[in-house]
């Protein structure tokens, strides 16, 4: 197998999604400093709390999906490519 | 051609992924005015504002991607047998055409009216013919019949 043929198998476009999601992970935990809502120097306040802790969420989620899927199918390729020499020896 | 037991796990991770992160947008549009930042009958403030903004795009691209992973595990379905194959649209087309003409039809597959539509159409040509036959000979008996008095006359 090519190594492009691999890169796509473990890269489908649903990772790539999933990429866009951690970038807007980022955002969220960023946006309340960014966009100056969360005073300075003050306790955290509810929306400061509620956008960080989506953030880290979607950051966590999206690249938990993304290194999953790409442990599953780099397991698929091992054992496809263990059949394929059982097959030749046989 | 080795054959190798199909893993769903990975499609799996991506749907439910994809479906967490599609709750978290819907979340992202109601968290303004479930944990009250946003004053009732207000203009919208700028967390609402940045909470719609992004959570609307990320729970349609979450549907988005979760359709993908459902797409694609329908595929490995497809491929490992489980699911029927789609028909491909020559197949299609084929199934619509009649595969042969009516006349080559093997009589096993005709009903038994074309059978007695047949048969009755078989002893019609039979009687034309016969006719047609019997009328020649009539009109050549005539023919000889006419130049022979002709000659005696």
């Amino acid at each position: 197998m090519q190594i492009g043929d691999a890169m796509r198998r473990l890269v489908p476009p649903g990772s790539l999604v999933l990429f866009l999601f951690f970038l807007t992970g980022i955002w969220l935990t960023l946006s309340p400093f960014a966009m100056t809502t969360q005073p300075s120097g003050q306790p955290w306040i509810a929306s400061t709390i509620n956008t960080v802790m989506l953030g880290g969420v979607l950051m966590v989620i999206s690249l938990l999906g993304i290194l999953a899927y790409m442990v599953l199918v780099l397991r698929d390729l091992m054992r496809e490519t263990q059949a394929k020499e059982e097959a030749k020896m046989n | 051609m080795p054959t190798t037991r199909p893993s769903l796990g990975k499609y799996l991770v991506g749907m439910v992924a994809s479906l967490i992160i599609f709750l978290a947008g819907g979340w992202l549009i109601l968290a303004p005015f479930a944990l009250g930042y946003q004053p009732y009958g207000a203009d919208w403030v700028s967390q609402t504002t940045n909470n719609f903004a992004t959570g609307i795009p990320v729970a349609i691209v979450a549907l988005v991607a979760f359709a993908f992973f459902f797409a694609s595990l329908l595929g490995a379905l497809r491929a490992a047998g489980v699911l029927a194959a789609r028909k491909q649209p020559e197949q299609a087309q084929a199934a619509f055409q009649p595969q042969t003409p009516i006349s080559l039809v093997p009589a096993p597959a005709q009903s038994d009216l074309d059978r007695t539509l047949s048969t009755l159409a078989a002893a019609l040509a039979a009687d034309l013919s016969a006719r047609r036959e019997a009328g020649c000979n009539q009109a050549g008996d005539q023919l000889i019949e006419q130049s022979v008095t002709r000659r005696v006359s």
